[in-house]
């Protein structure tokens, strides 16, 4: 084994001073708290209450963070904390539970930022005995984080840095043994990109940057090995409902993901024009088709696969013509480097999807900033005539260039916001982001339940905290002139997605539930003992929701970031002139949500963050 | 309707597919006969029996199922009148990923 970082020994001597037993099931009662700079670790208790009221998960990381002073730090300096967070329901059977939350506050929108991953690591590292990892410091040198039950150790990771995502995590566990499960950031993390990953077996904790802040501590990889379960407070009945939820996740409300994949989105979006194209001057695609999953099926081989614990198996990777391996396809990743670079070139797509996930970049971030810079290209603001909407060999060449850190890589690490304000020519105004954060794959404009939902959201322009999109896709609303009736249904969405990732489960799970607050409690009662209400449940998601803003506002929120770029609020689609959202009608619906919120009709939070 | 019960003949819908409909009943596209949407979802059932296994049931969409008319609103009630030129799009309401 390669020699430990001489300050490795204090890390183990320090932590076993400050061994704390577990005394709620489900929970080991601590969180492991690693500061990188001394050396030294501690296991710091958490309480069953505190438990109780933010459970795990994105709510657990932020109310650690807070605790941590993270909202008030640059998350790329020193003093920025990054936690890894797993929850009361990882290494339960239940399905879909094995998922971990990655949280800090993030470089790319200086606000908070909650991404999730799933899979073994999440198995893993709740094993150790801890409900957190928390990092705080900065390693002297680029090194791995080796967490071995009660050992702790750094070891050195020169000989993995600069390698991509895949075969870092090969390599290390060719060093440490099979039986550990291991986090990586790419060369985009060491480079401290603002969008870059972190990545763990093919899967990445993606959005915000997070990869980012784990490179600013020189942490190339976190290696995570345990024997230690937690009880359960009813296992029998576990096991059954289990069971139950299990032959539910293969009927008719997961087939999609599961037959599918979300990819098969893109031809429906694309029909409902709400498909954004070339950096949002369309809402639909002429060569949509040519990159369609159902397409993509024809002409090259697809396999499936799923995340450990879960029956959906919502992955499907596609083949790469070159010989160069299968990649995951997603949604997301298709609309990104697809429709919103003008590509429709299937092999250019595939080969941008996989190079995304080598480097650890987050392909939303990563394919908007591009777009973002072929506009600005093709408006002759920046020095690239190469780089031209729908030239599958320059969007290559600029996902390159973000890690080489050439000039205009420098600029697009930065993500659409920054680079915006430093192109100039008021390029801000369609800029494809909220917050910082580049905006998914569903026009606003067309979809303005959910274009509340990106103006709102603590993390930025984000899909997966607020799923208003299933208002807009409903009879509920009219989906281009939606009105304050919507508010309290994309509130619903909001505080079920703050449940889901604090309990873990994946949301992929969220059609099987006929009363998702009521049978989240019933689950969380039959693993801790608490005798826990849907009633409790949403209370506890409003308060996540709150606590999550209480820390953005810590971290210098003003009303003026709740808003869309120009472009969204003052050009209507041009295939659908209905498709119009006015800044008026935004600034409607943002008030409501505030009041809805009981926050003050500019969004602020009255109450101290310990009264919630 | 007037003029279905003098022609003796259904008017006639497009019909686009996507996602899981698509795959089930095997065609992008499609036509189906129908003043409502209840009943052009009876003859998408009748021609396309794999498709009513896991979309339609009877005159109604099955749960995690929506239609959309004309890229337009959405509906799901079986009564809902459709017009010359409506086209219905059927596909699955979780629309996210």
């Amino acid at each position: 084994m390669t020699p430990a970082l001489p300050h490795a020994g204090l890390i183990e001597a320090s932590y076993r001073k400050k061994f704390v037993t577990h005394s709620v099931p489900g929970y080991h009662g601590c969180y492991l708290r690693v500061d990188l700079s001394t050396g030294s670790s501690a296991r710091i208790a958490l309480d069953e209450s505190r438990l109780r009221r933010v459970l795990g998960g994105s709510g657990l990381g932020v109310d650690i963070l807070l605790n941590e002073g993270a909202a008030e730090a640059d998350p790329l300096s020193e003093n920025a904390a990054l936690a890894f967070v797993f929850s009361p329901l990882v290494g339960s059977p239940l399905t879909t539970s094995a998922k971990f939350a990655v949280v800090s506050k993030s470089p790319l929108t200086q606000r908070i930022n909650d991404s999730l991953a799933s899979s073994g690591f999440a198995i893993a590292g709740k094993k150790t005995g801890h409900d957190a990892i928390v990092l705080v410091g900065k390693a002297p040198r680029p090194s791995v984080l080796v967490i071995d039950d009660e050992n702790v150790s750094l070891e050195p990771a020169d000989e993995l840095w600069g390698l991509a995502n895949r075969a870092a995590q090969d390599r290390l566990r060719e060093r440490l043994g099979a039986d550990y499960q291991v986090a990586t950031i790419g060369p985009a993390g060491e480079r401290l990109v603002r969008f870059a990953t972190i990545s763990h077996d093919g899967r990445h904790a993606g959005r915000g940057g997070s990869g980012a802040v784990l490179g600013a501590k020189n942490i190339k990889a976190i290696a995570v090995r345990g024997s230690r379960r937690t009880e359960w407070a009813h296992p029998q009945e576990l096991v059954a409902l289990a069971k139950r939820l299990s032959e539910k996740s293969f009927g008719p409300a997961t087939a999609k993901y599961r037959e599918l994949g979300t990819a098969t989105n893109l031809l429906a979006f694309n029909r409902l024009n709400v498909l954004p194209t070339r950096n949002f001057q369309q809402g639909s695609f002429a060569g949509a088709e040519a990159i369609s999953p159902e397409q993509l099926s024809v002409a090259r081989e697809r396999t499936r696969s799923s995340c450990a614990a879960c029956t959906i198996g919502c992955e499907h990777l596609y083949g790469l013509k070159n010989g160069d391996g299968s990649v995951r396809l997603e949604y997301e990743n298709l609309f990104a480097l697809g429709p919103m670079c003008g590509i429709s070139d299937p092999e250019t797509v595939l080969a941008a999807c996989k190079l995304c996930d080598e480097l650890g970049l987050d392909t939303i971030s990563a394919g908007g900033t591009i777009a973002f810079a072929m506009e600005c290209a093709e408006r002759g603001y920046i020095d690239a005539p190469w780089l031209r909407f729908g030239d599958g060999t320059a969007l290559i060449r600029a996902l390159e260039s973000i890690v080489s850190g050439d000039e205009l890589g420098r600029l697009l690490a930065e993500g659409s916001r920054s680079m915006a304000l430093e192109v100039g020519h008021n390029s801000i105004a369609f800029a494809p982001q909220v917050k910082g954060l580049e905006i998914p794959g569903y026009d606003p404009r067309g979809l303005q339940t959910m274009a509340l939902g990106f103006a709102v959201g603590t993390r930025g322009a984000d899909h997966n905290r607020s799923g208003a999109y299933e208002v807009d896709f409903s009879e509920a609303v009219d989906r281009r002139n939606v009105n304050t009736e919507a508010v309290p249904l994309a509130i619903e969405t909001e505080d079920k997605a703050a449940l889901m990732d604090s309990l873990i489960l994946c949301k992929f799970l969220r059609g099987v539930f006929s009363d998702f607050f009521a049978e989240a409690a019933e689950m969380l009662r039959l693993v801790t003992g608490w005798d826990v209400t849907a009633a409790e449940l949403r209370a506890t998601a409003a308060r996540i929701v709150t606590t999550k803003k209480q820390f953005n506002i810590r971290a210098g929120w003003t009303p003026a970031e709740d808003t869309l770029p120009e472009r969204i609020l003052h050009e209507a689609l041009p295939e659908d002139a209905r498709a119009q959202l006015s800044p008026t009608r935004l600034a409607t619906l943002i008030e409501a949500y505030n009041r809805a919120r009981g926050w003050t009709p500019a969004g602020y939070v009255m109450e101290d963050i310990r009264s919630l | 309707m007037f003029q279905e019960r003098l022609s003796g003949v259904a008017m006639q819908v497009a019909v686009e597919l996507f996602g899981i409909p698509r795959a089930r009943a095997g065609v992008a596209q499609t036509s189906a006969a129908g003043s409502n949407l209840g009943d052009v979802l009876a003859d998408l059932a009748q021609k396309f029996p794999p498709l009513a296994e896991t979309c339609i049931d009877g005159r109604s969409l099955r749960a995690g199922f929506v239609v959309n008319l004309s890229a337009d609103r959405f509906v799901t009630s079986p009564e809902t009148p459709l017009a010359e030129g409506d086209t219905v799009l059927l596909l699955s309401l979780d629309a996210g990923g």
